[in-house]
């Protein structure tokens, strides 16, 4: 209840949030804002979640993508299974979405404990193992994964609480309630003492542990909601493009995220998503006029980093803190004349 | 002068901007988007078309969009279709799966495509027949010749179709030819060199299963697989060097298979063993690569000269004065798609309605000069092409490259197909 009233503004702005999304999906005949913001929600949610280890707790995570994997997997392949489906029947899709997330959780506390306890270059290096350590095994356990090729023969989806997730306009205002309430669920995290706590492990985790933190505890719990996160970015893009694929478990997808986060900016909590909608609407543009999409999207990335030399909502934060410090000490001036 | 100064309640302003504003590049986006959709009798039909035209596979995808936009070609300049003209958008996803499925959406709800034809290779193939599924979007797929795509009764959708080769047909083909060529030459131990991935595994398997089928007493002595897209084969032909098969089969394909051949030829492989190559007999591999070896088994690609009719060989030539790449088994394979859609177009009277599209395609027979008697089908009951040329061929040096077509009867196919079928339960 404390916590309904502490972030009451929150909840209000996540709601108008969600009115908004839903009357763009519902309220333009034309099925691509759907398209394109239902592959945001997914793409958000991975890159978003990996900024909590990187913006918040400083952990740069180099496999983050593999829960997103796991997720979309785990998702996929119980609904594709008739008997889990037959014993389930109506109920199957809120199971398998929630298997999906516990499931990816409680690989992430086992990749967790391991690597948390790392920093920097080698945190960074053991997630990327790990990551390829999952890419492979989806190649090489074709019987259940179907290999490189993914899952294949589509994601049966049993209708619950009347909601169809075959028809395109159930499924995005399924999507977009996830969507919505992960990024809630993320902004409660952040903005609560436990949130104070992991900027203080990113600023000085020897001082933490002094101070009583519990660090080790800390960022372990901050990797498995993050990775529990990405996963449902995954069922969201499992259910976009009725399948699960390898290539959502290979580097370059959580290389694809971290560029989100470079191009949005990292100490704005909807940074991510920002980058995650320049880098879409970049890459759609983009494919319309040449094949070398990534030539292009190189060169606006580089202008960023050496422009700006910080993300997008970055620069405008630090622009609009300097304007407001610059006028506080105008007045400041004036007030001792 | 000093002015009282609140200030402004930062949080809320500066999210609801941002909310604000990303809302509004997706609805202006949106609406500018919108008139692509709007459709009148006039306006173009568009068929989509998402390939791959960057990597090692580059040059394939860049072949079926030349064979795609010369049949369009000849379409439009005789007038179209009920008066409306053909039109192809086409959509580079580098082959990855996921892009394709997003590509596919974007190409039929942004760009109004009322049709697709889906020249990705295998994997991204999957992803695209599980979109179509989602749309209730008429589709071809042109290219994937993994079997189980229109084989497995679970990936079989009723408005979605294959116009090229599947890998089973290749397989008994190659089967026969190959367990001639060892009877003659009575040889025994075989070894493959094939790409580690769906693809390569299930072919190699499918044609070695069919070798022991027809030559009962073949022994498969070494198995070597390289990655997709290996720069260096060396370990690769020490391990063949090292068993000393006398007979070796491969189905890698484009960059690799001319990477493959050029540092095999130095090693002589070519020299010591009977090799079979499904994927040799293609215009861009052999004449990419280096030493060309004699006398290498090759499946039947494209040639202008397989069929060696006149229709075939003016097709050739169509291709060759409108594009400056040179015509793949992938240029065949989407050229009949155009024409498989032209004609199911014409039996609905230009109606791109996909269920309509569907009906006219299923059983659908047209004249061709890829088929074997001058016509290709796409069979009623798994929607895949059947009637082409399947065989194998032998490679020489110069011009035209491959000489002594020996041809595989359809009926041969049929049987064995449809055992084949029976045996993995897909019947």
């Amino acid at each position: 209840m404390t916590l309904l009233i502490e972030f009451r503004r929150d909840l209000l702005i996540a709601l108008a949030g969600l009115v908004l999304l839903v009357a763009i999906g519902l309220g333009i005949d034309h099925a691509w804002p759907r398209d394109f913001l239902t592959s945001i929600f997914a793409a958000g949610l991975l890159a978003m979640s990996l900024n909590m280890l990187i913006g918040y707790t400083g952990l740069v995570s180099f496999g983050h993508a593999a829960f997103f994997a796991m997720g979309g997997y785990i998702f996929g392949l119980l609904l594709q299974s008739p008997a889990f489906t037959g014993a389930l029947g109506a109920g199957s899709v809120p199971v398998a979405l929630g298997v999906a997330v516990v499931g990816t959780g409680l690989y992430a506390v086992v990749i967790g404990a391991i690597c948390v306890r790392l920093t920097e270059i080698y945190f960074a290096f053991l997630t990327l193992a790990f990551q390829m350590f999952l890419y492979s095994v989806i190649l090489s356990w074709v019987d259940l994964t179907g290999g490189d090729q993914g899952l294949m023969g589509g994601i049966p989806r049993p209708i619950f609480l009347g909601i169809d997730l075959a028809d395109q306009y159930h499924r995005y205002v399924f999507c977009a309630v996830l969507f919505v309430a992960c990024v809630m669920i993320m902004r409660i995290m952040t903005e609560s003492p436990f949130g104070y706590t992991l900027r203080m492990i990113r600023d000085n985790a020897t001082r933490a542990a002094f101070l009583g933190v519990n660090v080790f505890r800390v960022k372990l719990i901050c990797f498995v909601v993050s990775s529990s996160i990405a996963a449902v970015g995954g069922v969201i893009l499992a259910l976009f493009t009725s399948g699960a694929y390898p290539e959502w478990a290979f580097w370059a997808q959580s290389g694809e995220a971290i560029f989100m986060i470079m191009l949005g900016g990292l100490n704005v909590f909807l940074g991510p998503i920002l980058g995650a909608v320049a880098l879409r609407i970049l890459n759609d543009v983009v494919q319309m006029y040449t094949s070398h999409t990534e030539i292009v999207i190189g060169v606006v990335i580089m202008f960023v980093v050496l422009g700006l030399r910080r993300g997008i909502l970055d620069f405008v934060k630090d622009w609009w803190v300097e304007k407001q410090q610059a006028r506080l000490a105008a007045e400041n001036r004036n007030g001792q004349e | 002068m000093k002015k009282s100064y609140t200030r402004p309640r930062r949080g809320i302003d500066r999210r609801t901007v941002l909310k604000g504003a990303a809302a509004a590049a997706a609805v202006t986006t949106g609406i500018t988007g919108f008139p692509a959709y709007l459709k009148a009798a006039n306006t173009p039909i568009k068929i989509g078309v998402p390939t791959i035209l960057s990597g090692r596979v580059a040059i394939l995808g860049e072949s079926s969009v030349a064979a795609i936009k010369n049949e369009i070609r000849k379409i439009n300049e005789a007038g179209g279709i009920e008066g409306r003209t053909l039109e192809a958008v086409v959509r580079d996803s580098r082959g990855k799966p996921d892009e394709a499925a997003r590509m596919t959406r974007d190409l039929v709800n942004n760009e109004g495509c009322d049709i697709i034809l889906d020249a990705e290779a295998s994997g991204a193939s999957f992803a695209v027949n599980e979109v179509v599924r989602d749309m209730k979007q008429f589709c071809i797929h042109t290219n994937s010749e993994t079997s189980s795509l229109t084989a497995d009764p679970k990936n079989q959708v009723d408005w979605v179709f294959r116009s090229c080769r599947q890998g089973i047909h290749d397989a008994v083909g190659g089967g026969l030819v190959a367990a001639k060529v060892v009877k003659e030459k009575g040889l025994k131990k075989w070894a493959t060199i094939s790409p580690d991935y769906a693809y390569g595994r299930a072919n190699t398997e499918e044609f070695m299963e069919y070798v022991k089928l027809f030559a009962p007493e073949t022994e498969v002595i070494t198995e070597t697989w390289p990655k997709l897209f290996q720069p260096d084969y060396t370990e690769n032909v020490t391990a063949l060097l090292n068993a000393q098969p006398e007979v070796v089969y491969s189905c890698l394909w484009g960059g690799d298979l001319v990477a493959f051949f050029d540092q095999a030829s130095l090693y002589g492989l070519f020299d010591q063993f009977t090799a079979f190559a499904v994927n040799l007999g293609d215009y861009p591999v052999l004449t990419a690569i280096k030493s060309r070896p004699a006398g290498v088994y090759s499946g039947s690609r494209y040639h202008k000269d397989i069929p060696d009719t006149a229709e075939n060989e003016a097709w050739y030539e169509s291709f060759m004065a409108n594009s400056n790449v040179l015509p793949t088994n992938w240029s065949w394979q989407n050229a009949a798609a155009v024409n498989f859609v032209v004609e199911a177009l014409k039996k609905t009277g230009g109606d791109t309605d996909s269920m309509k599209l569907a009906e006219a395609t299923s059983g659908l027979t047209i004249d061709s000069p890829f088929g074997v008697d001058g016509t290709l089908t796409i069979r009623e009951d798994d929607h895949t092409l059947v009637n082409y040329m399947v065989g194998y061929s032998k490679t020489i040096v110069d011009e035209p490259y491959v000489v002594d077509f020996d041809q595989t009867a359809w009926s041969e196919i049929y049987k064995h197909e449809a055992e084949w079928k029976k045996r993995n339960g897909y019947m």
